[in-house]
């Protein structure tokens, strides 16, 4: 395997197919009594203009990011900060893209797109591979069993 | 044929699984950059990402005027959640049983 700094994370794309309707992954996505089953139980509250996230367990803000689009069930676009660890946070702001496409047997695609990662190499390198994995793992299991991913 | 066994049969062929390494080196590339490295038709390697695509493996997105192709490793993650994690938990959990059986013993 390449050595970390040779790779080229600045827009990082993760698919996902999720048996649900857009409307149940919109509102898995921007209501915090879902996002706690799923998002290394933060909770995360979305409003047209804002996208703020709390530690698990009622904890300390990780502070807000701006919302830049807001068109349910469809498309959302915030601004990302890593609250959850100073050293990143410190970073600039990076770019997160939700997009829910309706697909034919009751299937959604969601696309989650991260990017303008350029000033934030060590978030990126944070978020990749397992970290966006898991938080989408997590999501499909919840909507298509009712239950939170384990381990 | 059901999603694992797209992601199966993307797989099982060397040519992808080396796209597939060349998008994890440097993500977000276009045709003719991953056909630059490989020695194999154009034709060749559209039908190979084509097949990685249908898999859930690459997904791509419009840049101006080029298609950009990223490596989407989620489909691998919930291969590793449904199949790995079941046996690996029930390896833990038979070490565990014997730990038990064996200490009761003694």
């Amino acid at each position: 395997m390449t050595t970390m700094t040779e790779i080229n994370l600045t827009t990082q794309v993760y698919q996902v197919f999720i048996k649900a309707t857009p409307e149940r992954i919109w509102e898995a996505i921007t209501n915090p009594e879902f996002t706690t089953k799923y998002f290394y139980g933060a909770r995360i509250e979305v409003t047209p203009e804002w996208r703020r996230t709390y530690a698990p367990d009622g904890g300390d803000s990780w502070g807000e990011g701006a919302v830049t689009e807001f068109e349910p069930p469809r498309r959302l676009v915030h601004e990302w900060r890593s609250g959850y660890n100073p050293e990143l946070s410190a970073e600039e702001p990076s770019r997160v893209t939700w997009e829910i496409e309706p697909q034919d047997g009751g299937l959604s695609l969601l696309t989650v797109v991260h990017d303008r990662l350029e000033g934030a190499p060590k978030t990126a390198a944070s978020v990749a591979g397992p970290g966006w994995m898991m938080v989408l793992s997590g999501l499909k299991t919840l909507l298509e069993t009712g239950e939170p991913l384990t381990g | 044929m059901n999603d694992d066994d797209r992601v199966f049969r993307a797989l099982a062929d060397p040519t992808r699984r080396l796209l597939l390494d060349r998008l994890f080196e440097r993500d977000g590339r276009t045709l003719t950059e991953l056909e630059s490295e490989l020695e194999m038709t154009r034709f060749g390697v559209m039908k190979h990402l084509r097949l990685l695509e249908e898999a859930g493996l690459v997904a791509t997105r419009k840049q101006g005027r080029e298609k950009l192709h990223f490596l989407n490793p989620v489909p691998i993650r919930l291969i590793h959640d449904r199949w790995i994690d079941k046996y690996t938990e029930r390896r833990v959990s038979a070490l565990a049983d014997l730990k038990t059986e064996l200490e009761d013993a003694g």
